[in-house]
């Protein structure tokens, strides 16, 4: 593995599939298939018997065209995809893998292995694929695949053609969200309600313009239903006092325990839409709101302790 | 939360891979048709409870896989499978050879057939069908069964193709097409294997065989009747090339099995006794004699033959061409024979005490009339023309269906029935001669052939066997004599199938009446010949021809070597050429290839086309860049745009701008843009 990321050095995407790259060999089948051509040329010339060799050259030739085949069917395809995901842990990260094939013929099974996870797609002629890879992950912290694979079997699964992509790809595990302790009320700050109360206190307050990230239920339908631009609404109450969401504030717990509570606030503040900052050892976020925001909590909170998970 | 911890629904989850590998019932429909018509091409020689042991194991797995269950338990399947194998060697007591193992494995890939549950299951059936492929091969011959084995093997590996195909998304005939492409881009390089691998003479080993194919054609006894059943079949005995002459009809005589001993109703052969030598007269007739296989060990050769180059052929004491083992492929010998051959010793006591013995007290009629006629005519040939003039005189009739004889055949065929085929008279004849002491045997052979006009040949069928007779006469050695041709002059001049009496049904009769049909008959057997002579006896000589024909000089086994590695180096270099050729095919119009040489013409000098960008949006960027290409690149473009948008572009403007694009060269690199 090693060498051959040395051999290939880093690749850029989107990763163009070349010759130099398709490593090929005959899978267990596909010795199996050897064995038998063998015999059926011994059988051929024992019985001094000029069919019999013909059908055993035409069964060999059969199978080293398909070695082509198979080799060509990664050959010249582009693959694509987002070098990092995220996930909880005990959930799975996605990567979605795009794979655009300008050739004129289908490339049929070909199969993306990264870690243990593993999509099989079809790309249709001048086309393009789309295909999700999940990978289980069981643990908090920096997950990273130094490459993916792309696989072919196709078309008599005699042989096995494979490409490295030297492509790392990365996973931010955020902590399990678990913990059901209130945020504490120094950080919240004095004379603050609970959160069924605030939420009442969400009045709306207008439409404001669209921006990346605004849930989709905040979104003004009937404003874009009408022609008009996609409009936000907005609300009161949300830019209340901010909450700090402190590390130093769970003592008594390990530090997974606090991660992992600390998780829970960020998703629920949210959910909640009440701006929120997190205050860990060696980070301070201060508080904001939106997918951005909560993004960078969690991979925060994820690369705690700089540990990378397995 | 729950949104990203969302369960997920990727085309593949982790560890997807066990339902995928389940077969359905459609795969297994399919390989199990495969399967079949594989075993179809074997359906002659495989024991029929085999054939029936593997169609029911099919039948049972696809109605069980049609009810969406599984194979049946693993304990019924072993206790079949040891059943039907230790029945197999109980009946054929070996699994080796060629028709034991054919037989073991049709049975096996049955057996499997039942137990397929998964897909690595159905490889290796599709394996056993492409061996018994082979193996059916092994014992063919035929261009068709060739051809309908490589349709049997194209069928299987398409069906291996949508086996692979694990997303199902391949329809039946894009496999089938794919699978024809394969196939058809595998057919040069192998050719190249076939023409240059290195043959050797025989085998490499010897295999036993039992069973191998039904005999053909005449063995070595006759009894009266046996050639009837002969005469109704078209099939090919052998074909034979003269170089040089080419003997009269009454010469062309093929000497096959000679009998010596008669029991009163059948002739046998039993092992050779020295005979004289012959001394060989008249004229000299050079052939080549192109066996088909008939299981038995003799050569037919032309009456009589001096010499052959049958390479463990020999000529036995009452000159048949003999080889030790049978004749199990196709066989060409060429050989030497001489109309006449007059005895050069006297026969010797043993041999003429078998050849004038007869069984004592049978056909005791036919003894007395030889005695009388002896008492009348004592030189032996004298007495053997009486004979002969008895047949011609007497109302001796010949016909294909002689009423049956009895315990004296002889006696019932001389004053009873009368009506016989050729193996009558011959029996008859030679009984005539024994019981009035001339020592006399029975030959069988062929007499006559069809000449093929098309290819300069003569073909031989079953139809043309004949018996005829030779009678020793001192002072002239073995004398051949056919009573047959006292009967009916027509059937030595013209053949069987001309003298067959008007109600009798003969395939080849109406065939003989419309030329065009001989004709086309005639053709395809000179087409046989040809495959037989090149593809069937292609051989070490073969090769050496072959080199030579490629200026190689001083062919031997290692320049075919180096012949054969140069071909695969040049056929692979091809292969991978064509295969990565079909990612790209250009397209047919000849505009839109002309557009595509531009671009790339561009592309080659540092400008290359943008995906987004049309004809005029790229020409205005390359004008940009290039000033000095602007008002060629602007006409040539505003030219494309109008070729492909205007209602009616005329061919002309269309071989214009095919003309422009192959003249425009544009020069200089991106240094200079």
């Amino acid at each position: 593995m090693r060498w051959i990321a040395r051999r290939h050095g880093r690749d850029g995407l989107p990763f163009t599939i070349n010759r130099r790259r398709i490593y090929i060999v005959p899978t267990r089948f596909g010795i199996a298939l050897a064995l038998l051509l063998v015999a059926m040329l011994i059988a051929g010339l024992n019985y001094n018997s000029n069919l019999g060799l013909g059908f055993g050259f035409l069964m060999t030739s059969l199978a080293l065209v398909a070695m082509h085949h198979c080799h060509r069917n990664l050959l010249g395809l582009r693959v694509d995809v987002g070098g990092e995901a995220d996930a909880f842990a005990g959930g799975t990260a996605r990567f979605d893998f795009t794979l655009h094939n300008d050739a004129v013929i289908e490339r049929c099974d070909i199969e993306i292995h990264c870690g243990d996870g593993t999509a099989t797609t079809s790309v249709a002629p001048q086309g393009y694929a789309k295909a999700s890879v999940d990978l289980g992950m069981s643990r908090r912290g920096i997950a990273r695949h130094p490459r993916f694979e792309l696989r072919t079997r196709y078309p008599f699964g005699w042989f096995r053609a494979w490409t490295y992509v030297q492509c790392p790809l990365t996973i931010f595990v955020a902590p399990d969200p678990r913990g059901n302790l209130p945020v504490p009320a120094a950080a919240a700050g004095s004379g603050h309600a609970s959160r069924s109360e605030r939420r009442g206190e969400e009045d709306f307050a207008g439409l404001r313009a669209y921006e990346a990230g605004v849930p989709l239920k905040h979104m003004a339908w009937k404003v874009l239903a009408r022609g008009g631009e996609p409009a936000v609404r907005s609300y009161t109450g949300l830019a209340g006092r901010p909450e700090w969401l402190d590390w130093s504030t769970l003592e008594g717990l390990d530090a997974e325990a606090r991660l992992s509570q600390l998780c829970r606030w960020v998703i629920e503040g949210e959910v909640a839409r009440h701006p929120y900052g997190l205050r860990i050892l060696g980070a301070e976020i201060p508080p904001s709101l939106g997918a951005a925001h909560r993004l960078a909590c969690l991979r925060t909170l994820a690369a705690y302790g700089g540990g990378s998970a397995p | 939360m729950n949104a990203l911890k969302a369960r997920a629904t990727g085309s593949g989850a982790p560890g997807s891979g066990a339902p995928r590998d389940r077969v359905t019932f459609e795969q297994l429909s399919w390989i199990s048709a495969c399967l079949g018509l594989t075993l179809l091409a074997h359906v002659t020689t495989l024991p029929v409870w085999v054939t029936a042991t593997v169609v029911a194991c099919a039948v049972l797995r696809l109605a069980l896989a049609a009810r969406g269950r599984d194979a049946p338990p693993r304990a019924i399947r072993l206790t079949l499978s040891a059943l039907a194998i230790g029945l197999l060697f109980l009946q054929l007591r070996t699994f080796n050879g060629l028709s034991a193992g054919t037989a073991l494995l049709g049975l096996i890939a049955g057996l499997k057939l039942l137990e397929t549950r998964k897909r690595r299951d159905i490889y290796v059936i599709t394996m056993i069908i492409y061996f018994l492929s082979l193996a059916a091969l092994l014992q063919g011959e035929s261009f068709w069964l060739l051809s309908y084995l490589v349709g049997v093997c194209w069928l299987t590996t398409s069906t291996l193709l949508r086996l692979t195909n694990a997303a199902h998304s391949i329809h039946r005939r894009t496999s089938v097409r794919y699978a024809g492409r394969i196939l058809a881009q595998a057919l040069p390089l192998a050719v190249a294997f076939w023409l240059f691998f290195p043959r050797f003479g025989g085998p490499l080993w010897q295999l036993p065989d039992n069973g191998h194919g039904a005999t053909s054609g005449l063995s070595d006894t006759m009894s009266p009747g046996d050639i009837t059943d002969l005469a109704m079949s078209d099939e090919v005995a052998f074909r034979v090339r003269f170089s040089g002459p080419t003997p009269p009809l009454e010469e062309r005589y093929w000497r096959g099995p000679v009998l010596h001993d008669f029991d009163g109703h059948a002739w046998h052969r039993t092992g050779p006794v020295h005979a004289p030598g012959l001394l060989f007269r008249g004229p000299a007739y050079h052939y080549t004699v192109s066996l088909e296989p008939n299981q038995h060990n003799w050569i037919f050769v032309l009456d009589w033959p001096s010499e052959s180059n049958a390479a463990r052929g020999f000529l036995t004491s009452d000159y048949m061409l003999v080889q030790p083992s049978p004749i199990l492929q196709p066989l060409d010998v060429t050989a030497t024979s001489y109309a006449h051959a007059p005895a050069a010793d006297p026969l010797s006591a043993t041999m003429r005490a078998r050849d004038t013995h007869l069984l004592a007290g049978r056909n005791p009629r036919s003894v007395r009339l030889a005695h009388e006629m002896r008492d009348a005519h004592p030189e032996a040939l004298d007495y053997v023309h009486a004979v002969l003039q008895m047949f011609r005189e007497q109302p001796f009739f010949y016909t294909l269906t002689p009423p049956l004889l009895g315990a004296e055949p002889v006696d019932e065929f001389l004053f009873g029935s009368k009506r016989g085929f050729c193996g009558h008279y011959a029996s008859a004849f030679a009984t005539l001669m024994r019981a009035a002491g001339i020592p006399a045997r029975v030959v069988t052979g062929y007499q006559g052939g069809t000449y093929n006009r098309f290819a300069d040949y003569w073909i031989v069928r079953q139809s043309d066997a004949h018996a005829w007779d030779e009678v020793w006469i001192e002072g002239q050695g073995w004398l051949r004599v056919d009573p047959t041709s006292m009967i009916a002059p027509e059937r030595v001049e013209h053949g069987l199938n001309d003298i067959v009496s008007p109600g009798h049904e003969l395939t080849s009769r109406w065939q003989q009446r419309t030329p065009w049909l001989t004709d086309t008959r005639l053709r395809l057997d000179a087409l046989q010949l040809l495959w037989r002579q090149r593809i069937l006896g292609f051989d070490q000589n073969s090769q050496e021809k072959l080199l030579g024909l490629l200026h190689v000089p001083e062919p031997d086994g290692q320049k075919l070597a180096i012949a054969l590695a140069v071909c695969l180096i040049l056929g692979m270099s091809w292969l991978t050429w064509s295969v990565r050729r079909e990612l790209h095919v250009r397209p047919a119009d000849p505009v839109s290839r002309a557009y595509d040489r531009l671009c790339r013409r561009l592309a080659a000098v540092g400008l290359p086309r943008m995906p987004q960008e049309g004809a005029e949006a790229f020409a205005a960027r390359v004008a940009a860049q290039r000033p000095d290409l602007a008002p060629s690149i602007i006409a040539l473009c505003r030219c494309y745009t109008q070729l492909r948008y205007a209602r009616d572009p005329t061919r002309d403007a269309a071989a214009a701008f095919v003309s422009a694009v192959r003249a425009f060269r544009p020069r200089g690199s991106r240094a200079s843009s």
